[in-house]
């Protein structure tokens, strides 16, 4: 599986279909594993989507003491082994992102494993398919590397100059030409 | 039962001992391509798919395209026909339900003649259902008085749309040109909440450098991504459309070519826009001058614009005048009929667009003919079997039904996919109406507001348990599938119109066997019509993903992109529209110091009757809330999630404050999704748009109160 989570938080638009359609995903057991959060009302609408980010070293495989959490030879990061899991919610603790969620009927972890069934057949996973705005996407890893690409050359179209805290944002000033220009 | 149907090349998930239809989602004029999961043993819907193929939305769904599927095999769904016996629904056979519709009806309309029954329609069902209710009123009961939910949603744009353009479609190009646009107008619109899978077309464009801008009271989710976001007063459109056209024309943005050769009128605007300055536009709608200088840059340098406008614009007694002066923004600057560019408005029904076309409109008869002219009322009497004179006359808006049953002049009434009493405004009013009328029979698969109120409740079949085709936005036909067989005991509502035609004594009127017999009829009704769908065909629509209209001949391919040579009006030109200011219906006073527009969220279609009913929706936005600014609430001491009070001489509700700087500091929003004591519309203003009679849902002045303890 050589594609890659793709997610642009700029472009959420809070409608939460990522979450619905988790719920839809085969083994999901109806209930959703991935976050829309906004980063302040009152200040504005902007919100932004939060996945698990399948870490290489995941500090929830790491704590679990039942070794319960299992990783795919993709690198995907399984929900706990229902036969395996004591439910002792290190996991959640353990996680510095806050991403796996206890189920405390069943009592046991459950969290994003990619919509694996779907993934590893190399079909998009429920969230990125349905996410209407594009602020999830599951593309190749070329893809990726364009899409930034471009991204650095639409601040040049749009003529932005870098301000002291956002210039990293931005390629130096060596390299590009910037227009003063408002339009 | 509809073939299974998923596209060679396309990777789907298919599950073992499942199939998937391909079919669209039931709510927005998106129309979103989807494909239904059904268990092959059971026969039973079991989740919901992406339908990557589809052209324009290609999988991508809201959070009410993905649960819409669950609205089929829901447990509320009413299975059997209701009968109320002593103020109690009970449930009863077809056998009985329809004996006593026949006998209420033929009681009414032999005392008090055909008129005394009347119908009310809705769009968001299939073309066939939408023609065959017109039908149904004029042949079947044989009245005058029909009209429909599109009243409230697209006539401002029909009529902005017949004066300018001279016909009504709601895109003059097909949507996937949209990410060739360099600029978007968009007035009145949320599109990000109310039409999300339409924004991949806004960012495809924004990728390539495309300028948004947004004119809306709120910093919505789609305000929030403008270039400029025009912050304007409620019921202002018309000022800041005549206030960017006097700056086109002041910095000669303006396409002469294009004006002298295709439109009319423009001396008369430059006179009229020459008074709206920027400082007077901008005292007038509440807009800095710099943003509205800003705007007017950017959409006058743009050489490929779309300007788009939706409810906000539209539902305002200037609503026609609106829509007349954003299109001739896009007039000016030579843009309708041209590649990636034109005018837009966005759909907010499933089938506002085909649902509009085909006479369901008390003025209008299939493929938007008139009622009122001599030569389409012989031509579609001709169609339907029927004499002329025996086809009644025009009929009245929808709001103003209410007042005719008030009058008693209405005594009996068929509703036909729709919640009045949830959508109308003043729903005090026009809750008493219903209330007074003799008999009200409600087709509807849920019991709704309105269907409570029913003397008998007919179960219908939803979206996926019938075949027919429907209208998007963009003006593309596209088919809806059978997916299962309906449940219970309910019927598709073109078979119940049937059922009771027969009653009537006109089932020879009515005999279709299957939706496609109806389509067929209505492809002939349509035929030399302005929206002419004769060249629409099942097997067409399938083949090429969906047709548009016109299309007036059996090989016609359809028309994509409409108003390339000329406009549908009687010399061919356009029409620029020359319209004042004029102030809203209700302006804040003293009692009333506050603005309040209504409209939408996300999680929820129209009057909630269906998405009210889904798990995920309701956790995510369980009941109405007021948005107020913090100066604003600061003032009157309220703090986030606090229940205040808010009213109009019409009615008030209470409901929690929800504080945010995304609104202006002198208007109140509430959405408009719950019925009863929960609705918004107990304050809106039933002030009517002269031309088009829709109500003014989007501006009226309120009241806004702390609860004392």
């Amino acid at each position: 599986m050589n594609k890659i989570m793709y997610l642009e938080f700029e472009r959420c638009i809070g409608c939460r279909a990522c979450q619905a359609a988790c719920r839809e995903c085969g083994d999901h057991d109806a209930k959703e594993r991935n976050y829309v959060e906004y980063v302040d009302f009152t200040e504005s609408r902007q919100t932004f989507p939060m996945l698990c980010m399948q870490c290489k070293d995941p500090a929830c495989a790491r704590v679990c003491p039942a070794n319960a959490i299992q990783i795919t030879e993709e690198g995907v990061v399984l929900s706990a082994m229902e036969e395996k899991c004591i439910g002792c919610r290190n996991c959640t603790f353990g996680c510095p992102f806050g991403i796996p969620k206890f189920d405390f009927e069943k009592n046991k972890m459950y969290k994003c494993d990619m919509c694996y069934d779907r993934t590893r057949e190399g079909i998009s996973p429920m969230c990125a398919s349905v996410c209407p705005s594009d602020a999830i996407r599951f593309i190749d890893f070329d893809e990726m590397q364009e899409l930034r690409r471009r991204r650095t050359q639409m601040n040049l179209i749009e003529g932005k100059k870098p301000q002291e805290g956002n210039k990293w944002d931005y390629v130096p000033e060596f390299f590009g030409v910037y227009t003063d220009s408002n339009q | 039962m509809s073939q299974f149907l998923v596209k060679e090349g396309v990777k789907n998930q298919i599950r073992k001992g499942e199939k998937l239809v391909a079919t669209h989602c039931c709510y927005c004029g998106m129309q979103c391509g989807m494909h239904i999961r059904v268990n092959e043993k059971t026969n039973k819907v079991v989740g919901v798919e992406p339908r990557y193929d589809w052209v324009l939305t290609k999988g991508k769904m809201c959070p009410k395209g993905v649960t819409a599927y669950q609205t089929i095999d829901h447990p509320d769904r009413i299975k059997r026909p209701l009968i109320k016996k002593n103020g109690q629904f009970v449930e009863s056979s077809w056998e009985e339900a329809l004996d006593l519709i026949e006998r209420k009806y033929k009681e009414i309309q032999g005392e008090y003649g055909r008129d005394a029954i009347g119908v009310y329609g809705g769009v968001s069902m299939t073309n066939e259902k939408c023609y065959l209710v017109g039908k149904y009123a004029r042949v079947a009961l044989g009245t005058r008085y029909i009209d429909y939910n599109g009243r409230y949603c697209m006539s401002s744009a029909a009529g902005g749309f017949n004066k300018t353009l001279g016909m009504d479609r709601g895109s003059t190009l097909p949507w996937t040109e949209l990410e060739h646009s360099d600029c978007f107008f968009m007035a009145g619109s949320n599109t990000a909440e109310c039409h999300p899978t339409s924004i991949q077309w806004f960012w495809k464009a924004k990728d390539k450098g495309a300028k948004i801008i947004v004119a809306d009271p709120r910093e919505t989710p789609t305000a929030r991504v403008a270039d400029v976001h025009l912050d304007l007063l409620p019921g202002t459109d018309s000022a800041l459309a005549n206030g960017i056209m006097h700056l086109l024309i002041k910095h000669d943005y303006v396409d002469t070519e294009y004006v002298n050769e295709r439109c009319n009128n423009f001396e008369e605007l430059k006179e009229m826009t020459a008074r709206f300055t920027p400082e007077y536009t901008a005292k007038l709608t509440g807009i800095a001058v710099e943003k509205i200088v800003k705007a007017a840059h950017i959409f006058g340098k743009s050489p490929r614009s779309v300007v788009m406008f939706a409810r906000g614009a539209e539902q305002q007694t200037k609503g026609v005048d609106n829509v007349s002066l954003y299109t001739s923004m896009a007039l000016l600057r030579g843009q309708i009929g041209k590649f990636a560019s034109g005018v837009a408005t966005l759909t907010g029904q499933g089938n506002g667009q085909g649902g509009r076309e085909h006479g369901q409109k008390a003025d209008a008869l299939p493929g938007y003919r008139k009622i009122t002219n001599p030569k389409d009322r012989e031509y579609i009497a001709g169609v339907w079997g029927i004499e002329p004179e025996e086809m009644p006359q025009e009929g009245v808006s929808a709001y103003e039904m209410f007042n005719l049953m008030e009058a008693k002049t209405i005594r009996g009434l068929h509703v036909i996919c729709s919640n009045p009493v949830v959508s109308s405004p003043n729903i005090n009013y026009v809750q008493k109406a219903l209330e007074g009328l003799d008999f009200l029979v409600v087709n509807d698969f849920f019991l709704s507001e309105t269907a409570e109120l029913a003397d008998v409740v007919l179960p219908t079949a939803t979206w996926a348990e019938d075949e027919g085709t429907t209208t998007n936005t963009e003006g593309r036909v596209i088919r809806i599938r059978k997916v299962v067989d309906p449940i219970g005991e309910s019927k598709p509502d073109w078979e119940i119109m049937q059922l009771i035609a027969e009653r009537m004594g006109k089932g020879k009127f009515f005999p279709y066997k299957e939706p496609r017999e109806i389509f067929d009829e209505l492809r002939i009704a349509s035929k030399g019509g302005k929206a002419d769908y004769y060249g629409v065909t099942y097997e067409k629509i399938d083949a090429q993903d969906g047709v548009f209209w016109p299309a007036p001949a059996e090989d016609h391919m359809g028309t994509p992109s409409v108003f390339k040579d000329k406009f549908a009006t009687e010399d061919g030109k356009a029409n620029l529209a020359v319209c004042d200011w004029r102030e809203p219906g209700e302006i804040p006073n003293t009692g009333y110091p506050l603005w309040l527009t209504t409209g939408r969220v996300v999680f929820h279609y129209l009057t909630g009757n269906q998405t009210r009913r889904v798990g995920f929706l309701m956790d995510q936005c369980p009941e109405p809330f007021v948005e107020i600014h913090p100066e604003l609430a600061s003032q009157y001491q309220i703090q986030n999630g606090e229940r205040v009070k808010i009213s109009t001489p019409r009615g008030e509700m209470t409901a929690p404050a929800r504080i945010t700087k995304a609104i202006r500091k002198d208007t109140l929003f509430v959405p408009y999704h719950w019925g009863k004591e929960q609705s918004i519309n107990q304050l809106t203003s039933p002030a009517l748009d002269p031309f088009s009679r829709m109500p003014e849902f989007k501006v009226c002045a309120v009241k806004l109160e702390k609860l004392t303890k």
